[in-house]
C-alpha cells in the first residue's frame, strides 16, 4: 500500500506554479521564482515529484541559437489532480528574519 | 569577487554536481547548469548554483551509500559463509572510502551531541564532509581530460604542500609552544591533518626523487611546528612503504620520517586536551557506553578501506598500505596522546584530509582480473589518473 504523506509548503507552491502553467513547460528558475523556492528546495521536489509519476521532465532544444538546451517541467495526469487536491496555503509563511552572526 | 568569477565558480558547481550525482541523476545537475544561461545576475546565478550543490548533495551521498549497500548485499553467497560482496566492493575502494567517511562522521556526530558538544561543532563537521564531498567532485573534474599525462609531476605539487607546511611551522598561529595552524575566516585550520594523508598517498604512488624531497621538507616542517601525530604519521607510513618498498628514495623518506618523530618525541608537548576534539576514545564512554561504541566505531570504520584494499587489490597493496598505515597512526595518536580524535571528534580539518586521502585512492584495481564483469575496459583510461592528474593542477 502507498505511503500517504502530507505535503510541505513548498511541494504545495511547486505543483500549484507548475498547474496555473496549464499544462504548459516551466523551467527551474522561472518555478523558483514563481514559486517562492530556493533552488535546493526546488531540484529534490522536482525530482521526488518524477520518482512518483507526478511530474514529466524533458530536454528542449533552445529557443534561440546560441542558447543551451533547457530542462523543462510540466504536471501529469496523476500531478494535475495532486496539485488540485493540494493547494497552496492561502498566506504563504513569513520567511524567518536573518540572525545575527553569532560566533 | 568579480562578476566573471562569480559566474565561473556557478558553473563550476554545477558541474561538481553533476559528478557527484549517481548517473541516473546527472541530467538533473545539467539542468541547473542551463538554468544559469538564464539568470542575468552573477551574484544570483551564483546562489541558484549553490543553493542546489547544497539541496542536492545529501541526495547524491545517499545514493552513493545504497550503491555500495546493494553491492554487497547482491554478493552475499546464499550460502552466508562466503561473502563475495567484499570483493566486489574492492573493486571501488574510493566508494568504500566515501561510505565509510560518511559512517565516521554519523558516529561522530551521534557521539558529539550525546556529549554536548555545541551545535557549532557538529554544523562544521558536517560542512567538513561536504566540503570533502566536493573536492573529491573538483579533483575529478579539473583532471578529467585537461591535463595530459606527460604534464602530471607530483614532487612539484607535493613540494608546494610540503612547503605549506613549512610556512605553518614558521608563520601559522602559536598556542603552548607549536605552530600547527592557520586562521581562516574566524576558524582554526590544521594544515597537516589536511595535506600529509593525501601526501603519502600520492608518494605511495609517484616515489620519484623530487616527491620524496617533498617528504623530506614536510618532516623537517612537522618537527619545527612541532607535531607529535603528524610526524608519527609520515614515520609509519614511510615505514610502511618500506617494508614493501625499500628503495633509495622511500629509505631516505623513512630516515627523514623518523628523524623528525624523534625530534618531535624529544621536544616538549605543552597542549592541554581539547574537550570533543582530544581523548574522544576515553571521554565518550564516560558519557555513554553507546557514545563510546560510536567514536570506536567510527574510529575503526577508517581504516576499513585499506583493509579491504590490501585484501582484494594486489596490484596496489602500496597505496592501501600508506592509507592504512597513515591513518592507524593518527588514531594511535589520539588514543596515546592530546591529539585530535579524527573524523569522529570536532574537527574538519581531518574529515577534509580523509575525503582527500579517499580521492587518491584507486577507483578501481589495475590488475583486472580476466573476465571480471567489474574490471576496466581495455583501451579506457583508468578513471583514478584523472584524479591524479587533477592533484597536479
Amino acid at each position: 500500500m502507498a505511503r500517504s504523506r502530507a505535503l510541505s509548503a513548498h511541494a504545495r507552491r511547486i505543483l500549484a506554479a507548475l498547474l496555473a502553467g496549464g499544462g504548459a513547460w516551466r523551467h527551474g528558475y522561472e518555478l523558483a521564482r514563481v514559486a517562492d523556492v530556493r533552488s535546493g528546495t526546488l531540484y529534490p521536489l522536482l525530482i521526488r515529484l518524477e520518482e512518483q509519476g507526478y511530474l514529466e521532465a524533458e530536454w528542449q532544444p533552445p529557443a534561440e541559437k546560441g542558447r543551451p538546451a533547457r530542462h523543462a517541467y510540466r504536471l501529469t495526469a496523476s500531478g494535475i489532480e495532486l496539485a488540485r487536491n493540494n493547494p497552496p496555503d492561502r498566506a504563504p509563511p513569513a520567511r524567518p528574519g536573518r540572525r545575527a552572526a553569532a560566533t | 569577487m568579480s562578476r566573471g568569477m562569480r559566474r565561473r565558480f556557478a558553473i563550476i558547481a554545477c558541474r561538481v554536481l553533476q559528478r557527484v550525482l549517481p548517473r541516473r541523476l546527472r541530467s538533473w545537475g545539467a539542468a541547473v547548469e542551463a538554468e544559469l544561461g538564464e539568470i542575468a545576475d552573477d551574484r544570483r546565478a551564483l546562489w541558484f548554483a549553490l543553493g542546489s550543490v547544497a539541496g542536492l548533495m545529501p541526495r547524491a551521498l545517499g545514493a552513493h551509500l545504497a550503491h555500495a549497500a546493494q553491492a554487497l548485499a547482491a554478493n552475499v553467497h546464499p550460502g552466508g559463509t562466503r561473502m563475495r560482496g567484499l570483493a566486489t566492493l574492492a573493486w571501488q575502494p574510493r566508494a568504500i572510502g566515501i561510505a565509510c567517511a560518511v559512517g565516521a562522521v554519523a558516529l561522530g556526530l551521534a557521539a558529539l551531541a550525546a556529549a554536548g558538544a555545541p551545535p557549532a561543532f557538529i554544523g562544521i563537521n558536517a560542512a567538513a564532509l561536504v566540503i570533502g564531498s566536493l573536492l573529491i567532485g573538483i579533483l575529478d573534474t579539473v583532471g578529467a581530460g585537461r591535463i595530459r599525462p606527460a604534464q602530471y609531476r607530483p614532487g612539484i605539487v607535493l613540494m608546494a604542500l610540503a612547503l605549506a607546511l613549512l610556512a605553518t611551522a614558521l608563520l601559522g598561529t602559536r598556542a603552548n609552544g607549536a605552530a600547527r595552524w592557520v586562521a581562516l575566516g574566524g576558524l582554526s585550520i590544521q594544515p597537516s591533518l589536511i595535506l600529509l594523508p593525501v601526501m603519502l598517498v600520492a608518494f605511495a604512488r609517484a616515489r620519484d626523487a623530487l616527491s620524496a624531497g617533498a617528504m623530506v621538507v614536510a618532516a623537517a616542517a612537522l618537527a619545527l611546528q612541532p607535531d607529535r601525530a603528524m610526524a608519527g604519521m609520515l614515520a609509519a607510513a614511510g615505514a610502511a612503504l618500506a617494508l614493501r618498498r625499500p628503495s633509495r628514495n622511500v629509505l631516505i623518506v623513512l630516515a627523514a620520517g623518523m628523524a623528525g618523530f624523534a625530534v618531535t618525541l624529544a621536544r616538549a608537548d605543552l597542549l592541554p586536551a581539547t574537550p570533543h576534539v582530544d581523548r574522544l576514545l576515553y571521554t565518550s564512554f564516560a558519557v555513554h557506553p553507546l557514545a563510546g561504541i560510536a567514536v570506536l566505531g567510527g574510529t575503526l570504520l577508517l581504516l576499513v578501506p585499506a583493509i579491504v584494499g590490501l585484501r582484494h587489490d594486489a596490484a596496489q597493496r602500496d597505496v592501501h598500505l600508506v592509507f592504512g598505515a597513515a591513518w592507524l597512526s593518527a588514531i594511535a595518536a589520539a588514543a596515546l596522546g592530546n591529539y585530535p580524535t579524527p573524523i569522529v571528534g570536532y574537527g574538519g580539518s581531518a574529515i577534509v584530509g580523509y575525503m582527500l586521502s579517499i580521492a587518491l585512492l584507486p577507483k578501481g584495481p589495475r590488475a583486472a582480473a580476466a573476465g571480471s564483469p567489474h574490471a576496466p575496459q581495455a583501451g579506457v583510461p583508468p578513471s583514478d589518473r584523472r584524479l591524479r592528474l587533477g592533484l597536479a593542477r
